[in-house]
């Protein structure tokens, strides 16, 4: 019977196609917004590195003054260099690495190509471990280059492709802030969302940084953080060096744990360095630190933000909305289909059969609804990426978001066919007959 | 086979109560063809709709061979009209975006025929009204003669035993209403029992037995037609 009602349910659709047409269209509004919506927070809010985010860990440690101290805050979400430096030469975990953020210029010695900036970072080798980073040519630096701080640099593919088109760069001198940097890798196309390693501002949806500088070697260089640094405590002895001995914390630090005891012993770890530190006058707060995954991260970090549920959750009223209008088409069409009801009835149709034959109906136009719902989606998600996001190619949709999307559309037809359905299926046969 | 005993059926409303029917006892037996007349009002379409399952009654019994049907479920009402009553109404009550094969498909579809079965039932139905030939067409492209012959076809696809007729000519000129006419005394006499609500006495006397209601009773019953010869023997008031 079910093909029948599908014939039937299409055939009734066309019979009225400016009505069918306005409900498809309401249901596919509802539906495209309330995805988008949805998308977009489904993309902030998703794990980067599913396989891998239980294990890799961000410590916090508190290390600020007692001026303007309140009991519970949490600690920076960065770490100051001395504790940096402490962290790694106790080398607790699996994998330990650091990050902080540069802004150096590139000069790629070409005459049409003059001296830019571009974003990079001073990390470590184990950085790519760590993340998975993908190469597309060559590869990290090796330990030596990293304990001497030399000078290599890993490069993004975007930036090897403008300089160096599509040719293997490896092994080229690249000057950066007038210095030669041997190229020891290309990384192929890496774009995590959020970009969970580096959580600044709108850092979450922003692309990979273009040159990646071992972690020594841009410390020896004396080049400052480009991004948030936040100092405590008021003396400070002048120069980069100072700046270094300083209570500033401006290193991103991630570490590696690989199992529960590990990140047992790493919290106990993080205790008994608190209290060290205190005892050689440092950190003068009451214990305060903290060790979060990267999930956890992400939701200390409130990638996805309040105004980003509340979008999200006006778009599902708005398709709340699209439903009442849908369901008061539908009880009127159905309402003039009484006469027809009334024959089905009288010549053996039960009222589940009635039911099953409108809610086919209601599922054909929420099949419709999906598609145009889908291609409203994809429109609303290419408008949010460039205007709402600034960058291409973030906010998509995988296979599930599609497979959600023509099933929201559905399930929201079958709900708002609900009542004229039911409606339907009460219809008095003898009534509907006699008033032919 | 039909047989109802005191039914009566009251119509209530906060306001007021209307019995359209009220101790009425009628006996159909297989084969007849009984025509229901009384002016307007009488209860002669409660009667009919009440026969056919599509109205609940108040009080009394109906049986359908012999079987009670007081309390049936939804489901099981609905099984007796599809397998054991068909209905002919005076609008012809066809569904216009469906053609004449698929109108006459609707009960079979609901018997759970499988498809060459409704086939060969829908081609010998139409046949049968003289309509095979036009089985693709829609409702609107036919007379109002040919679309009451479609409806009889519909209702005679499943075989049902008894044929309930509202008006069946009401809708149709006199030449158009004589070959309806015709047409169900032939099925009468090929053995399917006919209750035909008329108001038209001419047609009334070419049934084989007349009813006549008032105010929802039997006031009057009459055997007449000696121009049909029924299968079954007479049926009478009980």
């Amino acid at each position: 019977m079910f093909r029948y009602y599908l014939k039937l349910g299409t055939r009734s659709l066309r019979r009225n196609p400016f009505l069918t047409a306005l409900m498809v269209l309401i249901l596919g509004f509802g539906v495209g917004t309330s995805m988008t919506a949805f998308t977009v927070m489904h993309v902030l809010g998703g794990d980067p590195m599913p396989h891998k985010s239980a294990r890799l860990f961000v410590p916090q440690l508190d290390n600020g003054s007692m001026e303007g101290y309140t009991p519970g805050d949490d600690p920076d979400f960065q770490l100051s260099y001395i504790d940096t430096m402490n962290l790694l030469k106790d080398a607790r975990g699996k994998e330990r690495t650091a990050i902080y953020g540069l802004a150096p210029t590139i000069d790629s010695g070409r005459a049409d190509l003059p001296p830019f900036f571009e974003p990079g970072l001073a990390t470590m080798a184990s950085f790519f471990r760590m993340f998975e980073v993908p190469f597309r040519y060559g590869g990290a630096w090796d330990e030596s280059a990293e304990r001497e701080g030399a000078f290599v640099v890993v490069i993004s593919r975007e930036l090897s492709e403008r300089l160096y088109g599509d040719t293997d760069p490896t092994g080229k001198q690249l000057r950066i802030d007038d210095r030669d940097y041997r190229i020891s890798g290309v990384i192929d196309d890496w774009r995590p969302v959020p970009k969970f390693y580096r959580l600044l501002g709108t850092g979450a949806i922003s692309p990979i940084e273009h040159v990646f500088v071992p972690f020594q070697n841009a410390i020896a260089r004396e080049w400052r953080n480009n991004g948030w640094t936040n100092c405590s405590g008021s003396s400070r002895e002048p120069g980069f060096a100072g700046f270094l001995k300083a209570e500033c914390n401006w290193i991103q630090y991630w570490v590696e744990l690989p199992d529960a005891q590990s990140v047992s012993e790493y919290r106990d770890y993080l205790g008994a360095y608190h209290a060290e530190q205190q005892k050689l006058g440092r950190m003068p707060r009451p214990a305060n630190f903290a060790l979060r995954d990267l999930r956890e991260w992400l939701a200390f970090n409130e990638v996805v933000d309040a105004d980003t549920r509340l979008q999200t959750w006006i778009a599902f009223g708005f398709l709340l909305v699209c439903l009442v209008n849908v369901i008061g088409l539908l009880l009127a069409k159905f309402t003039a289909r009484g006469g027809e009801i009334g024959v089905r009835r009288a010549l053996g149709a039960t009222r589940m059969e009635i039911v099953r034959q409108y809610l086919v109906e209601t599922v054909v136009i929420g099949a419709f609804g999906g598609m145009v719902g889908l291609g409203l989606s994809y429109f609303g998600l290419a408008i949010v990426d460039k205007y709402g996001l600034g960058e291409a190619g973030i906010a998509r949709m995988d296979v599930s978001l599609l497979f959600a999307t023509v099933a929201l559309a559905v399930v929201s037809s079958v709900l708002a066919g609900l009542l004229p359905t039911w409606r339907a299926a009460q219809v008095t046969p003898a009534m509907q007959l006699k008033s032919q | 086979m039909h047989q109802m005993r005191k039914l009566s059926k009251v119509y209530r409303t906060h306001l007021i109560e209307t019995h359209a029917l009220r101790g009425f006892d009628i006996h159909v037996r297989e084969g007849e063809f009984v025509a229901v007349t009384g002016p307007s009002g009488s209860g002669k379409t409660t009667f009919l709709n009440i026969a056919g399952l599509l109205e609940e009654f108040t009080d009394g019994e109906y049986l359908i061979d012999g079987v009670p049907v007081r309390g049936l479920d939804d489901n099981a009402r609905s099984r007796l009209r599809n397998e054991k009553i068909g209905f002919i109404f005076q609008g012809f009550n066809l569904i216009p975006d469906l053609n004449l094969f698929d109108n006459v498909d609707v009960p079979l579809r609901y018997r759970g025929f499988k498809a060459p079965e409704r086939k060969a039932r829908i081609e010998q139905a139409l046949e049968r009204v003289g309509l095979a030939s036009r089985m693709k067409h829609y409702p609107a492209e036919l007379s109002g003669g040919q679309q009451q012959r479609v409806a009889i076809a519909r209702a005679l696809a499943g075989d049902p035993r008894l044929l309930l007729a509202d008006e069946p000519t009401g809708n149709l000129d006199s030449a158009m209403a004589r070959g309806v006419m015709e047409l169900l005394e032939e099925i009468n006499a090929q053995g399917t029992t006919i209750v035909m609500v008329t108001h038209d006495p001419e047609l009334a006397q070419r049934a084989q037995r007349n009813v006549h209601i008032i105010d929802g009773q039997v006031s009057d019953f009459e055997h007449v037609s000696p121009l049909v010869r029924p299968v079954a023997k007479h049926a009478a008031v009980a």
